[in-house]
C-alpha cells in the first residue's frame, strides 16, 4: 500500500531521516516508537507530504507522491492525520468541525454530512457533545472530535502524531480506546507515540527508530520482548520518557511539576535531579520563553532518563518566531538553569509546529 | 508552599514550607506587602523550605531592599540545596544568612 525508498529529510541543522526504505502493507498497525528526535514525526509527515521529502521516493498504491507532478489534495484525502493538539476550528461547533471537508472536498450535501457526522460521532461516544464548540470539552474529548472528523474524510491510511501526549493523564484512556476500535476494524494506521503498552497493544508491527531511520521492525512482540538489536533493546529496558505539552500561558503549573516529580520518583532519578529538571522548565520556559510568546503557542516537554548512564535529558520545543532563551536578558533565571543542568544547546527547528529545540543535559 | 507568620512586636519571623516557586512566590509577595510595615526585624526560617526558583528569589530581594531601608532581615536554617541557589546566584552576597 506505501513503498518507502531512500527517504530522507534534512534540516539546516539536523537530519531525522537518512535513509528510510520500508513497506506497509493494507490493514497494517504500525506503532512508531523510539527516543526523541529520531524523525518519528518526521517521517509520518512526510508520508501525508506535509514535509517535504529532501530526496527519495513514497508511493502510495502505485502513485509515486514525492513526484513534483503528483496532487497533493488527492494524496491526503486518502489519508487522516490526527495531530497531538486536535488543530479542531474553535469557531465552529463539534458537528460543523466534522461536516465541513467532507462538503467542501467531498462534496456531499449538507444533510449527508450531517448525517455521516452524527454516525462518526456516535462512534466516538460523543454525539450528545454534536452542537458543543471545542472550548465547551475536555482534551479528551476534543482529540475524539478530531479523530471523527478524520474518520469524516473516509481515508484508507490514518497517521496518528503522539495523539495522547497533550492529555492530562486521565483522559488518555478513552482516546486510546478509540483508536484501538479502529484498528480492530481493519483501517491502516501509523501511530507515533511514547505509551509504550498501547504501542504493544494495539499493533501488528512496531517500528524503532533510530540513527536516522527504522532500525528495527518487527511484530510487537518481537521489539519489547525479544529486541534483536542492541540499541532497541536499551530503549526498551532503559529509557523512561515524561512528555507534557502546554498550549497555554495559565496552564497548571502545580499539575506539571507534580507529575515531572512522579516520573522522576517512578524511574528512580535522585530528588536533587528532579529539582533541577523542575529548574530548567521553571527558569527556561515559564520565565524566559513564555513570556515571549504571543497568541497560540505549542511548548513540549520530553524528560528521558537512561538508567544505563543514569543521565537525565530534558527537550524543550516550541513553536513561534525563532527566539534563543540562552541569549536573554533575564541573567538570575538563566544562571539558575545553567547551574541546575551540564550543558543547554539551542537550535533552530523545524520539526512540524515546533521551531525552536532546547536540550538540558541534566546534572 | 505554608506561610507560617509570627509577630512578636516589631520582629516578623516567616518560616516556609515546601516550594518557593513562580506559582507560589505570588502569595509570599502578598503575604509580605501586607506585614511588612513597621517591622523592623523580619527573619526567614527555611528549614522547610524544598526548593527555591528566580520568582521566589525576586520576592526575596525586594523584601531586602525594603528591610534595608526600615531595619534588618535574615534567613536562616537554610539547607544545602538552598544554600547552592543563593550562592550561584551571589544572592550570599546580598542577602545576611545565619
Amino acid at each position: 500500500m506505501i513503498r518507502i525508498s531512500h527517504l530522507k529529510k534534512e534540516y539546516p541543522n539536523a537530519t531525522p531521516l537518512k535513509d528510510v526504505n520500508v513497506e506497509i502493507n493494507k490493514g497494517d498497525v504500525i506503532s512508531i516508537i523510539g527516543p526523541s528526535g529520531t524523525g518519528k514525526s518526521t517521517l509520518i509527515r512526510c508520508i501525508n507530504r506535509l514535509e517535504t521529502p529532501t530526496s527519495g521516493e513514497i508511493w502510495v498504491d502505485g502513485k509515486c507522491i514525492t513526484d513534483k507532478k503528483c496532487d497533493l489534495n488527492k494524496v491526503r484525502q486518502k489519508m487522516g492525520m490526527v495531530f497531538q493538539s486536535f488543530n479542531l476550528f474553535n469557531h465552529m461547533n463539534v458537528i460543523e468541525n466534522i461536516m465541513a471537508a467532507p462538503m467542501d472536498l467531498l462534496k456531499k450535501s449538507k444533510q449527508q454530512a450531517y448525517d455521516d457526522g452524527m454516525k462518526l460521532l456516535r462512534t466516538v461516544g460523543l454525539a450528545d457533545k454534536a452542537f458543543n464548540y471545542p472550548d465547551e470539552l475536555s482534551g479528551g474529548q476534543k482529540q475524539r472530535v478530531a479523530i471523527a472528523r478524520t474518520l469524516a474524510m473516509e481515508p484508507e491510511i490514518i497517521l496518528f502524531d503522539e495523539p495522547t501526549s497533550a492529555l492530562d493523564p486521565t483522559m488518555v484512556g478513552e482516546v486510546q480506546a478509540v483508536i484501538k476500535d479502529l484498528a480492530a476494524k481493519g483501517l491502516t494506521m501509523m501511530i507515533v507515540t511514547h505509551e509504550m503498552r498501547f504501542a504493544k497493544e494495539i499493533a501488528n508491527r512496531v517500528f524503532y527508530m533510530d540513527e536516522g531511520g527504522i532500525y528495527e521492525d518487527g511484530t510487537p512482540e518481537q521489539i519489547f520482548d525479544n529486541p534483536q538489536k542492541e540499541k532497541t533493546a536499551r530503549f526498551i529496558k532503559r529509557i523512561k520518557v515524561f512528555e507534557s505539552t502546554v498550549m497555554s500561558k495559565d496552564f497548571d503549573f502545580i499539575g506539571f511539576n507534580t507529575s515531572l516529580e512522579e516520573f522522576g520518583r517512578r524511574s528512580g532519578i535522585s530528588q536533587k535531579a528532579i529539582y533541577r529538571m523542575q529548574s530548567v522548565f521553571e527558569e527556561l520556559c515559564v520565565q524566559i520563553v513564555m513570556p515571549e510568546l504571543t497568541g497560540d503557542f505549542v511548548l513540549n516537554v520530553t524528560a528521558e532518563y537512561s538508567q544505563e548512564n543514569d543521565s537525565v535529558c530534558v527537550q524543550m520545543k516550541f513553536s513561534g518566531k525563532h527566539f534563543n532563551p540562552m541569549e536573554s536578558d533575564n541573567i538570575l533565571s538563566l544562571r539558575l538553569a545553567q547551574n541546575a543542568a551540564d550543558s543547554i544547546e539551542y537550535s533552530q527547528c523545524d520539526d512540524g509546529e515546533y521551531t525552536n529545540l532546547i536540550t538540558a543535559k541534566i546534572k | 508552599m505554608n506561610i507560617n507568620k509570627i509577630t512578636n512586636g516589631n520582629e516578623l519571623a516567616i518560616a516556609l514550607e515546601g516550594r518557593l516557586d513562580t506559582a507560589t512566590a505570588p502569595r509570599l509577595e502578598a503575604e509580605l506587602n501586607q506585614s511588612i510595615g513597621g517591622v523592623e526585624k523580619l527573619v526567614f526560617d527555611f528549614a522547610s523550605l524544598e526548593y527555591l526558583s528566580s520568582a521566589g528569589l525576586r520576592v526575596l530581594l525586594s523584601a531586602q531592599k525594603i528591610m534595608n531601608k526600615q531595619g534588618k532581615m535574615t534567613v536562616k536554617n537554610v539547607n544545602e540545596t538552598i544554600m547552592e541557589i543563593f550562592e550561584v546566584t551571589g544572592f550570599c552576597d546580598v542577602l545576611t544568612i545565619e
